[in-house]
């Protein structure tokens, strides 16, 4: 049993009024341990993180629960020759964890970035050979795992084997558990 | 661990039917032997680029591409380029421990196992060269069946089949993800 009314999660940009919610995962060091993202300090630092990065990226979208923002989901678009692919990066604040939030928010996703980003033919996740919640999450959502990248890049000082995901925007969506 | 008298002295190794392959910088004086791989439709057939027309635009890369290059030699048999490979530097502190190995090879030369040995040769120069580098990786696309066999025979591992990875000449085309590491 989940816990949470997966109904009320939605996906919408990202607001100045986030700022609070945005500390509280951001700022959070197991939310942002597997992530590149340095471990928000400050208010001012969310606030400017918001501004300068969520709301003129290309597609991040703020998580929420209700109107409760409670996580992101980032894709990052390809150009040129690799305009045929996109990045995805997504993270939940810890006490939404376990609830089936984080698979929601991929599904929806997964539902709408084809059409607004009609180059992108791949979404891609790399993903920590040790970070099996975040693979379970993709797994559930109706990625392939197309392979391990062996000593791929470093994360905060470690050198990493990452996990390749893809789906396609030909590939379906498994039907939900619940 | 031998002693280099210049930074880009030769790097000499294996014999392939009768010639000796040794890698070395591409030079402008080279653009006539260059244009005999960068106009062949064979050669580009799998690669980014179209097949070379004027010398001058292969002076360009030469001068433009080539010479700068963190890492870029000539396949050379018996002295005479017959082809050319790079490995790319990061930049960024957080993906330095990779480089990816691309090569192009004329295509009288194929089959010989040329390609091969020039592969092995430049990732052990590269890795000896760049403490820092962790990994060599080169993307082929899954119809090249000719340049996965020179990678296996390389000693590269086979990591994955990476669907609708890239757009290539206006197609989108599955690539297979290759790697070789130091600790190979």
């Amino acid at each position: 049993m989940e816990g949470v009314d997966l109904s009320a999660v939605s996906l919408r940009p990202f607001r100045i009024s986030d700022a609070d919610d945005f500390l509280s995962f951001a700022g959070d060091d197991q939310v942002t341990r597997f992530m590149r993202w340095n471990t928000l300090a400050s208010r001012e630092e969310a606030l400017a993180t918001i501004r300068d990065v969520c709301m003129p990226h290309p597609w991040r979208r703020a998580v929420c629960v209700g109107d409760r923002c409670v996580g992101f989901v980032s894709i990052w678009p390809g150009s040129g020759d690799d305009r045929c692919r996109a990045d995805i990066g997504y993270g939940v604040a810890r006490e939404w964890w376990g609830k089936g939030v984080a698979t929601r928010a991929l599904r929806m996703t997964l539902s709408q970035v084809f059409g607004d980003l009609p180059d992108v033919l791949r979404i891609q996740a790399f993903v920590g050979a040790d970070n099996k919640a975040s693979q379970r999450v993709l797994e559930k959502a109706g990625f392939t795992r197309d392979g391990l990248l062996r000593k791929y890049a470093y994360l905060k000082g470690t050198l990493q084997d990452l996990y390749l995901y893809s789906f396609l925007s030909t590939d379906v969506v498994p039907a939900a558990a619940d | 661990m031998e002693e280099q008298k210049q930074k880009t002295a030769p790097t000499s190794g294996g014999s392939s039917g009768g010639g000796k392959i040794s890698l070395r910088p591409l030079q402008l004086s080279d653009v006539d032997d260059f244009m005999v791989w960068a106009t062949d439709p064979e050669v580009a057939r799998f690669c980014r680029w179209e097949p070379y027309t004027s010398r001058d635009d292969g002076l360009a890369y030469i001068a433009g591409t080539a010479l700068p290059h963190p890492y870029f030699r000539a396949i050379c048999l018996d002295g005479r380029p017959v082809g050319c490979l790079s490995v790319t530097r990061n930049e960024d502190r957080m993906e330095a421990c990779r480089g990816e190995l691309s090569y192009a090879l004329g295509s009288g030369y194929w089959g010989r196992g040329i390609a091969a040995e020039a592969v092995r040769m430049a990732v052990a120069e590269v890795f000896r060269e760049r403490p820092e580098l962790e990994r060599v990786e080169a993307i082929v696309y899954a119809e090249n069946k000719a340049s996965q066999r020179v990678l296996e025979k390389a000693g590269f591992t086979r990591e994955g089949l990476l669907r609708k990875y890239v757009v290539i000449k206006g197609r989108t085309r599955d690539a297979f993800m290759f790697s070789r590491l130091s600790t190979d």
